[in-house]
């Protein structure tokens, strides 16, 4: 493989239930999506769809391009996009084909699936909401676009699946319905004339008064109604905020015991080191428990399938959590590899796996990978709650991201072919396979081969020149590792 | 910034400040001079978003409030919190947000001799001056305490600490909040109320748990009027799950405005709005944790007295000549859990 090439930043794995389809592995890289089938590792489809000559697109004057399949995009600076950009918004109807849909990302940040057969992403840049359907040729079609007010942090779905859970950077969760139902009609408050809050018996000094004043003369001059507020024109709620920037949210469902039945929760996690957790939709405004014990900000939450009454959560300190989550009970404190200080969690993963001729126990492994770090430390779920370290697999760039394959018994690490290992600002001359897959034999994590992941990784993702300037990379490292922006600056002056 | 251009009124005000310090310090008994608001006056505006340079608890499992209420504290030296502090005997119950020169406590804490409120701001000088004047109070009390049970020893005393103000505190009738509680005994003597600087709007629940309070008070709120602003309002439907955590059922979330289209804001975010005939009920929201309470019942309560007519802020209403909207709201008990 020549030249360097967009890792994968998210993987999901598409369990299908009927037997004659296969399973299929969405992967995201750069500002694609990809789909591929599990058990050859053949690629289905790219979303959006690169353009071919034959295609007739006014769009393709815009895109240089390119010989291989990747749609070139990427190359261009934010800054050429701005433009597209603006278009887009404007525009802000909701595209319903792959053509239809804008230049204006460069990668996509969050993914998720509902049903196994949509895909909920996340475009960066444009800050939309985009639900594609996935059919059983793993062909992937745009459903519905949504644009956000902020850039969304987390996305994740209601436990029914119906409905998606998005928490953005400034701190509020929002729900909508996962397929919009019908049109939305946005309810329309007759156009008030612009009327100061603020009176003379309000305001007193000088200065104030006359620019009150000021605004009385402009309210009279425009009869037009002032710009509204930024209101979306899409059916939605705002069921949770936090004076914060929201980092993560996670949907858990406790199972029913014997004192209470089933229960939804939310947990949102925050810069300010808070932990959430509220009822789950439609009572997310009942605050039911916050968990205090980071002295960072919080970057991570898990909470394992195979124990819903265990939080393990990992931020800006050097250390993971393991919560009884509903108590504010902390049942450990796991050292972390790093200084304090400098060490952020970029990821905590739970992989079960059921008992196989080589394991003849249930899994319950905890991966965790720190920000910019190739290793990717393995932690056991004991009986009693807390986790042992157990091992740590060193990859050969930064884990991004990882998926359990229960199947195969394996594990799936999404690793950084751009930067060298352990940097996050290095560029490798040239790129590294995207994908590398574990086995657990005997109780370890050993490198394994997997048709699927042979034929991805020689396929690639798609390309990057290898004369990107500085400024470029830049762009690309800071959208890839902007964990340690969170991190509180020591103010010199304060009032 | 260059020592030479330092402006000479901020010269005068941090040497008043030192020195108001430093009588703070000083263990040798002496009477405290009540502080004046002049030398603390500052912008009315701080942006709830940045971070500040602020102190809070871990958790409210790791306040230390003993030094806050040194009358309160548990007699028991073994009782301690999870930082180490002592414990106190009951819990603080009513909060300020916004406390600001601290009208509202003053005013309240002989009502309530034996409830611990604390009163919460973000702007730092403001905050310094509440706490010089609670410190200040309590040592004023404990000299007219002196003084009762003792009526000739403690003079000379009072005398060497305040040398050159004794005009002042001759008046009869103090012309300023700044001379209350020097002239009388009050119920309580000022040692239920404190002041900490804080964001309430980020770290409420880093103080206070679970129905912990009785009582939150929002006077006068920074009306924030660019509708860009808006964000940045200490109510909002989400801030109001928050404060529905920390108070217990029963208890009241006091407001009270002198912006007109604030209170209806406030009104709008707490309560649901009238629904149209036959159509689908509102959206589950926190306005489902609130109810507001009658007319007839805040004209019995003293509280909405002191809110209206001793707070800084509505004094300078007053004199204004501008309108005062108050609601107050109910904590319901939280809704069934869905089957």
């Amino acid at each position: 493989m020549a030249g360097l090439q967009h890792p994968f930043s998210c993987l999901r794995y598409v369990n299908r239930q009927s037997a004659d389809q296969s399973d299929i592995l969405i992967a995201t890289a750069g500002r694609n999506l990809y789909s591929y089938d599990a058990s050859s590792g053949q690629r289905l489809d790219v979303w959006p769809q690169p353009v071919d000559a034959n295609v007739e697109d006014k769009s393709s004057d815009a895109a240089p391009t390119s010989e291989n399949q990747g749609p070139p995009e990427k190359r261009r600076k934010l800054s050429s996009t701005s433009d597209e950009q603006k278009d887009a918004k404007s525009e802000s109807k909701p595209k319903d084909s792959n053509k239809e849909a804008s230049n204006s990302w460069t990668n996509i940040p969050l993914v998720t699936v509902a049903h196994g057969k949509y895909v909920v992403i996340m475009t960066s840049e444009d800050k939309c909401v985009r639900v594609l359907s996935l059919d059983n040729e793993g062909k992937l079609k745009q459903l519905s676009a949504r644009t956000m007010p902020k850039k969304l942090s987390a996305l994740t779905l209601t436990p029914d699946e119906n409905n998606i859970l998005a928490g953005d950077k400034f701190g509020d969760v929002y729900t909508f319905p996962l397929i919009p139902s019908g049109e939305y009609v946005k309810v329309q408050t007759p156009a008030k004339p612009y009327e100061p809050s603020a009176t003379n018996l309000t305001v007193h000094t000088k200065r104030n008064l006359e620019s009150l004043e000021q605004q009385m003369r402009q309210a009279a001059l425009s009869k037009t109604s002032q710009a509204e507020r930024v209101a979306l024109n899409f059916e939605h709620q705002v069921i949770i905020g936090h004076v914060s920037l929201l980092t993560d949210l996670i949907s858990v469902t406790r199972p029913a015991d014997s004192t209470v039945g089933k229960r939804n929760y939310i947990l949102t996690a925050d810069r300010d080191e808070h932990i959430r957790i509220s009822r789950g939709v439609p009572q997310a405004h009942v605050i039911e428990q916050f968990c205090f014990g980071h002295t960072s900000f919080v970057s991570s939450l898990c909470v394992p399938s195979f124990e819903p009454k265990v939080l393990i959560s990992g931020g800006g300190d050097n250390y993971l959590l393991v919560w009884d989550w509903l108590k504010n009970q902390i049942l450990q404190k796991v050292e972390l590899p790093g200084a304090e200080g400098e060490s952020t969690v970029r990821g905590i993963w739970d992989v079960s796996l059921a008992p196989t001729a080589d394991n003849t126990d249930p899994v319950k492994a905890i991966f965790v990978a720190l920000e910019g770090s190739s290793q990717l430390l393995y932690y056991t779920l004991e009986s009693d709650n807390t986790i042992t370290h157990q091992d740590t697999l060193q990859l050969s760039g930064n884990v991004l991201d990882v998926v359990g394959i229960d199947p195969r018994g394996s594990i799936l690490v999404a690793v950084d072919t751009l930067r060298e290992p352990n940097s996050t600002s290095a560029w490798k001359s040239s790129s590294q396979p995207p994908l590398e897959t574990f086995r657990l034999s005997s109780g370890k994590w050993t490198p394994a081969e997997d048709p699927m992941v042979t034929k991805i990784n020689s396929e690639g993702t798609s390309s990057i020149p290898t004369t990107l300037e500085q400024k470029q990379q830049k762009e690309l490292n800071d959208s890839m590792y902007s964990l340690g922006n969170l991190r509180k600056r020591d103010e010199p002056y304060d009032d | 910034m260059a020592t030479p251009n330092i402006p000479a009124k901020r010269i005068k005000r941090e040497e008043y400040r030192r020195n108001v310090q430093a009588q703070q310090e000083s263990t040798d008994g002496s009477v405290i001079k009540m502080p004046q608001k002049k030398f603390f006056r500052q912008r009315a505006h701080a942006n709830p978003f940045s971070d500040h340079r602020l102190e809070y608890p871990l958790s409210p499992a790791h306040m230390d409030w003993s030094s806050h209420y040194p009358a309160f504290v548990d007699p028991d030296a073994s009782k301690t919190n999870l930082s180490g502090g002592r414990k106190l005997t009951k819990e603080v119950e009513v909060v300020d947000i916004g406390c600001g020169f601290g009208g509202l406590l003053v005013g309240l804490a002989p009502l309530m001799p034996d409830t611990l409120m604390v009163g919460m701001e973000i702007r730092i000088s403001v905050l310094e001056y509440l706490s010089s004047r609670i410190h200040a109070l309590r040592s004023q009390q404990q000299r007219l305490k002196n003084k009762a049970a003792n009526p000739s020893s403690s003079e000379p005393k009072d005398a060497s600490a305040q040398p050159e103000s004794t005009e002042s505190t001759s008046a009869p009738v103090p012309a300023n909040d700044d001379e209350i509680g020097t002239e009388k005994l009050f119920p309580g003597n000022f040692e239920n109320i404190t002041a900490i600087r804080s964001n309430t709007m980020k770290f409420l629940p880093n103080f206070f748990g679970h129905r912990q309070l009785s009582k939150i008070f929002i006077c006068f709120p920074d009306p924030h009027f660019k509708a860009r602003k808006h964000k940045a309002r200490i109510v909002s439907e989400s801030l109001n799950s928050e404060y529905a955590f920390v108070l217990r059922p029963g208890g009241l979330l006091y407001t009270i405005t002198d912006v007109e289209e604030y209170h209806h804001w406030v009104l709008r975010h707490f309560l649901h709005g009238e629904q149209p005939e036959g159509g689908a009920p509102p959206a589950a929201s926190s306005k489902d944790l609130f109810e507001r309470v009658s007319e007839e019942e805040l004209a019995a309560d003293p509280c909405v007295r002191v809110m209206k007519y001793e707070t800084e802020e509505s004094k300078k209403v007053t004199r204004n000549k501008g309108n005062k909207y108050v609601a107050v709201f109910r904590r319901k008990a939280d809704p069934e859990w869905p089957a």
